[in-house]
């Protein structure tokens, strides 16, 4: 019979069974969506590895899978930053590389061959499936609800804001940080709720993981003392938080300071510190509490008082002291840039001028989060329901990491997940409810009355009845799915539409409908490859540096490591100077080859000429009596590239180099600039000091190579007119008398 | 990253409407002025021969003038300053701080052009090097703007000795241009790169007592306040409701872009161009201070409908009152989602989702 073989399924023992296989069904289902919607550009493109950073990752893992671990360690790579170099193994952080090598090795191990580059490529997206699976185990320790915690995994599995940095390819340290930060949270509560030393020291295991992956591992540090310290001001001290913070901060700290990239900021820096002082708060409030247990009430008010201004003062004297003489670093400007948010535009424009950097705006949220966005306030309303020590982290977390994501685009990813644990909180309280077959009779309830708290809120002080009407259950539930629903679409699209290009290889569409493949970066990088002698030094603007360090395999001046803004500011002040003053510049620097990405064919807006100011201004940081942005505005405070272009802008290199010969491909006079939407002058502009190496196909990246010194001695511009068969420009030396020259 | 026309006419206060008002359309102050300038210039030539006579006794006579800031001038004195043999630098600044020019950047920078002139003239410098700090508003130098062509303000010029250990050989001056908002540390450095070698004081800014003084006693009146109070003002800092309140608030705020208001500084509605007003901005990367308060209202409803549906809705006993309520409540939460949507497709052209009324 069948209703009586259900019920054997679904009660007693037999029944929790089922239930714990059908979750683990759904969560091994979850887990498979999340890896398969990350699949687009792999599916699209082919297994190549993505954007920018992930380049130097794929690169780096690459010579620690060849040379080994304790090499890579000691890695001083020559081929960056040339002339300088950089202490690689010293300047990173190792988690992501690591773990893409051991997964290797055991792959090795049990004999199965794969490239190094597919383990990097499917790295994301195996980890999402992780991630997706610690969110349930987080969430569940938020409610008692079983679907709570499944809803949360399905949401964290797809969710657009958590996708954009976890598709296949996407081999950024991201990729492994989401899943730790989730992890190490659900380890942190685990801690709080059991006061056990073993979770805390799980807690800080995962911890040093993290630490070794990202440099987001700050929000942890500053997080979990500021959970700490808002359960001590709620008079919620218990030795269960005690034992947890201590064991994490001690082990954790201790972890951190192994990565050779952290060494000592964990005592030093600023951002840090907030977790010494809850440490040092919290060994007082224990002193406190156990001193009260001997003491009669008013000595105990006493020397309490008398504790506290002490140790305020000698801890304000001591902080001041110590800052003042510079034992402990001011902020770090990123973190600063975060809460002074007009700092990075006047003191460090090389981190505003990421975009990734720039404040978020709110279509921004919607297009990342979708319905999530309306149903995360709700369910921070939840949480104050019992707001029992997990809550309190709910909300801290929420309130904190809205703000980062609004001053920051890319910190929405550390939004994401809390995003996913309130609404799925939200969702499963209105499911629940709405989702039960049993109608309630309207006389059995009035008896549960009595137990109604009075420190809750006032909207749930009734208890609860349930639901009458199958009509307000199918209203309810039905629109739920329906939105639901619109949720995966709006995901799919989402990621399908803007977050699965590899942005090495671009796509558009031809009028007719059909995909046009544009490879430029390829096709420049591997001309390169193939072309040059191997110690040719490449010259680009430092977005670049990666991807020809990673690709074409040659030395660069500077890349997106950004570690000296001077080489940079060098390297800005050679693109936006006339040719005689970048010349020696290139020269001095052994500068084979310049490389500059030109869109203006194509209408592809990313290219140089629109990253131009920023390499002005931060030449300018450096030469503010040489370069000055005000140059390159025409009077009216116009940035033009056509005929009225001011001079600066007009000789300088980069200008040069991206409209060099331009206009031969158009009727004369009718030279377009795609991307600026402007007609440009008739004659293209003259190079003397390089000459055009190599333009791809669609004009996007340009190669130039520098020319070497001219064999008679002559002037470079002298050359260059001389083989035109140009008359040598006598007629102002006959004119007027005689000038001195002075340079 | 888009590049537009850069604001520097909104920044630095342009001028050329109001001299021509004044030097065209309306002839009789012009007529006066110069009139005044016959009476004056035979007088001015005297003084000024008399006093180029003797050039040291010009430093140190502008430099009693400015005992702590710097010297106010007009057009007169500014010609005495800047003529032709004189052993001295001559830091002069062209502004017009009356709030008829409307230049806000003329009146920010003005406490600052003091703090570098007092920080010169009372700090530590080499004895050669003599600088005087001047500074000439468009009300006293009318004639100096137009003689220089200037249309913006404020302008500063660095005028090099002609005479002297350090004279260049031509007497002009530098000129430094304003963009934006500056410090007086920036400007100082660029004051520092044209003056020769030598002890430069350093910039120090005054502190503030009153600021201090006040923050103490705030912060003393607020112990006293929250001691006294704390009986009645203990439960409301305890009471959940209203932690629940802020935090939902905040949340709102800054999930509806409330930071990138602050950070860009976003007009608040724009004109639609056909005399209308358009409450949301185009394009995806962009949005108006008026449109993130409607999103955030959006969101509120939507917020409201989900938590009376999960919480109020199951604790109500009247069995007509919860059919109907569920109902309201779903509807409000179909209609509102479907108006975001709308609203979202409006921003983002290609998006190809949206619910049935909008």
């Amino acid at each position: 019979m069948a209703p009586s073989s259900l019920d054997v399924l679904l009660k007693g023992s037999s029944g929790r069974n089922t239930r714990g296989l059908l979750r683990v069904i759904i969560l091994v289902t979850i887990a498979a969506a999340a890896v398969s919607s990350r699949l687009f550009s792999v599916i699209r493109f082919e297994s190549i590895i993505h954007e920018f950073d992930p380049w130097f990752n794929f690169r780096a893992t690459k010579y620690l899978v060849e040379n080994g671990f304790y090499s890579f360690w000691d890695w001083f790579d020559d081929r960056t930053w040339h002339p300088l170099g950089r202490v690689t193994g010293g300047t990173l952080y190792p988690g992501l590389m690591v773990t893409s090598g051991i997964i290797y090795h055991v792959l090795l191990l049990l004999t199965i061959p794969v490239d190094i580059r597919n383990v990097c490529v499917l790295l994301a997206p195996g980890f999402s499936g992780l991630t997706a699976l610690a969110m349930y185990l987080l969430t569940s320790e938020m409610s008692t609800s079983p679907s709570a915690g499944l809803l949360a995994a399905a949401f964290m599995g797809i969710t657009p804001g958590y996708i954009s940095r976890s598709v296949a390819g996407s081999y950024d340290n991201e990729a492994i940080a989401i899943f730790l930060l989730v992890f190490t949270f659900y380890l942190w509560i685990k801690a709080v709720k059991n006061g056990s030393i073993m979770w805390g020291a799980l807690t800080a295991l995962f911890y040093g993981y993290m630490v070794s992956a990202w440099g987001g591992y700050v929000f942890i540090t500053n997080l979990i003392p500021l959970h700490v310290f808002v359960l001590l001001c709620m008079g919620r001290y218990s030795s269960r938080v005690y034992i947890s913070y201590t064991t994490w901060y001690a082990l954790g700290t201790l972890g951190s300071m192994q990565i050779p990239f952290v060494g000592f900021l964990p005592i030093r820096n600023s951002d840090h510190m907030s977790a010494l002082g809850v440490f040092g708060l919290i060994q007082l409030v224990a002193f406190a509490d156990f001193i009260r247990s001997y003491l009669p009430g008013k000595q105990f008010q006493k020397l309490l008082t008398s504790m506290i201004l002490l140790t305020v003062g000698l801890g304000l004297g001591g902080l001041v002291l110590l800052s003042v003489s510079g034992v402990i670093a001011p902020w770090s400007g990123r973190f600063y840039s975060l809460w002074d948010t007009g700092y990075a535009k006047v003191h460090i424009p090389i981190i505003a001028s990421v975009s990734e950097h720039q404040p978020t705006a709110w279509p921004a949220f919607f297009f990342d989060l979708n319905f999530l966005i309306w149903l995360f306030p709700a369910g921070v309303f939840m949480c104050f329901q019992k707001l029992k020590d997990e809550h309190v982290f709910v909300v801290i977390y929420s309130v904190l990491a809205s703000y980062f994501a609004g001053v920051m685009v890319r910190l929405m990813l550390t939004l994401t997940p809390i995003v996913c644990v309130a609404a799925a909180l939200a969702l499963s309280a209105i499911l629940d409810n709405f989702l039960v077959a049993s109608t309630p009779s309207p006389t059995a309830e009035s008896k549960a009355k009595a137990s109604t708290e009075d420190k809750s809120l006032r909207s749930t002080r009734e208890p609860v009845v349930g639901i009458y009407s199958y009509l307000s259950k199918a209203v309810v539930t039905g629109s739920v799915t329906l939105y639901l629903l619109l949720f995966v679409a709006h995901c799919t699209w989402v990621t399908s539409n803007a977050y699965s290009s590899p942005s090495v290889v671009l796509a558009s569409k031809l009028p007719d409908g059909s995909q046009f493949i544009i490879d430029d970066y390829r096709e420049a990088y591997y001309w390169l490859r193939q072309n040059t002698p191997d110690n040719a030094k490449i010259m680009s603007w430092w977005d670049y540096g990666y991807q020809i360090g990673g690709m074409a395999d040659r030395p660069t001046l500077v890349d997106n490591n950004t570690w000296n803004n001077t080489h940079i500011a060098t390297v800005g002040k050679a693109m936006s100077s006339r040719e005689e003053v970048s010349y020696p510049i290139l020269r001095q620097h052994d500068v084979d080859y310049v490389l500059v990405v030109f869109g203006g064919l194509l209408g592809y807006s990313g290219d140089d000429l629109n990253k131009f100011l920023w390499m002005v201004r931060i030449a300018e940081g450096i030469w503010p009596d040489e370069v000055k942005e005000r140059d390159y505005f025409t009077a009216r405070g116009e940035y033009r590239v056509d005929e009225e272009a001011t001079p600066a802008m007009k000789n300088s290199l980069m200008y040069k180099m991206s409209y060099h010969n331009y206009q031969s491909l158009f009727p004369a006079g009718q030279a377009m600039d795609r991307v600026r939407g402007t007609k440009l002058p008739k004659e293209s502009p003259q190079l003397n000091t390089l000459e055009e190496a190599f333009t791809s196909e669609n004009w996007i990246v340009r190669l130039y190579k520098v020319k070497d010194l001219d064999n008679l001695g002559r002037d470079h511009s002298h050359a260059v007119a001389f083989d035109k068969g140009l008359k040598r420009k006598r007629a102002t030396k006959h004119k007027g008398p005689r000038v001195l020259r002075t340079e | 990253m888009k590049l537009g026309k850069l604001a520097i006419t909104s920044d630095s206060g342009h001028l050329d409407t109001l001299p021509n008002t004044h030097f065209q359309s309306c002839p009789a102050p012009c007529c006066v002025n110069m009139k005044l300038w016959t009476a004056i210039l035979p007088l001015l030539s005297v003084v000024g021969g008399v006093l180029s006579a003797s050039t040291p006794d010009k430093f140190a006579t502008y430099q009693s003038l400015s005992r702590s800031g710097p010297v106010d001038l007009d057009s007169a004195s500014y010609e005495d300053l800047t003529s032709a043999p004189r052993d001295y630098h001559a830091v002069v600044i062209l502004t017009a701080t009356d709030s008829r020019f409307g230049c806000l950047l003329c009146r920010d920078f003005e406490p600052e052009w003091d703090l570098i002139a007092r920080s010169w003239n009372k700090g530590p410098k080499s004895d050669d090097l003599k600088v005087v700090f001047g500074t000439l508003d468009f009300d006293n130098g009318k004639a100096v703007f137009q003689k220089l062509m200037l249309q913006t303000a404020p302008v500063l010029l660095v005028f090099p000795p002609t005479i002297g250990p350090h004279a260049k050989v031509d007497g002009n001056p530098v000129r430094f241009d304003f963009t934006g908002p500056i410090t007086a540390e920036q400007v100082y450095a660029w004051i520092g790169r044209h003056l020769p070698e030598g002890t430069k004081p350093e910039i120090v800014r005054p502190i503030n007592y009153m600021r201090i003084v006040s923050v103490v006693t705030t912060l003393m009146a607020a112990v006293t306040v929250f001691t006294v109070l704390s009986p009645y003002v203990l439960p409301i800092i305890q009471n959940r409701n209203l932690w629940a309140a802020i935090s939902l608030i905040a949340v709102l705020l800054f999930t509806s872009g409330q930071m990138f208001n602050h950070i860009r500084k976003v007009p608040y509605v724009a004109g639609d161009g056909r005399g209308g007003i358009s409450y949301f901005a185009g394009g995806f990367q962009n949005q108006f201070g008026m449109e993130t308060q409607i999103v955030a209202a959006i969101y509120a409803v939507l917020s409201f409908a989900t938590i009376a549906l999960a919480v109020k809705v199951p604790r109500m006993e009247d069995v007509k009152g919860q059919q109907l309520a569920v109902l309201i409540w779903a509807t409000v939460l179909f209609g509102t989602y479907s108006f975001l949507l709308s609203v979202f497709k409006a921003k983002n052209g290609g998006y190809p989702f949206f619910l049935p009324p909008f």
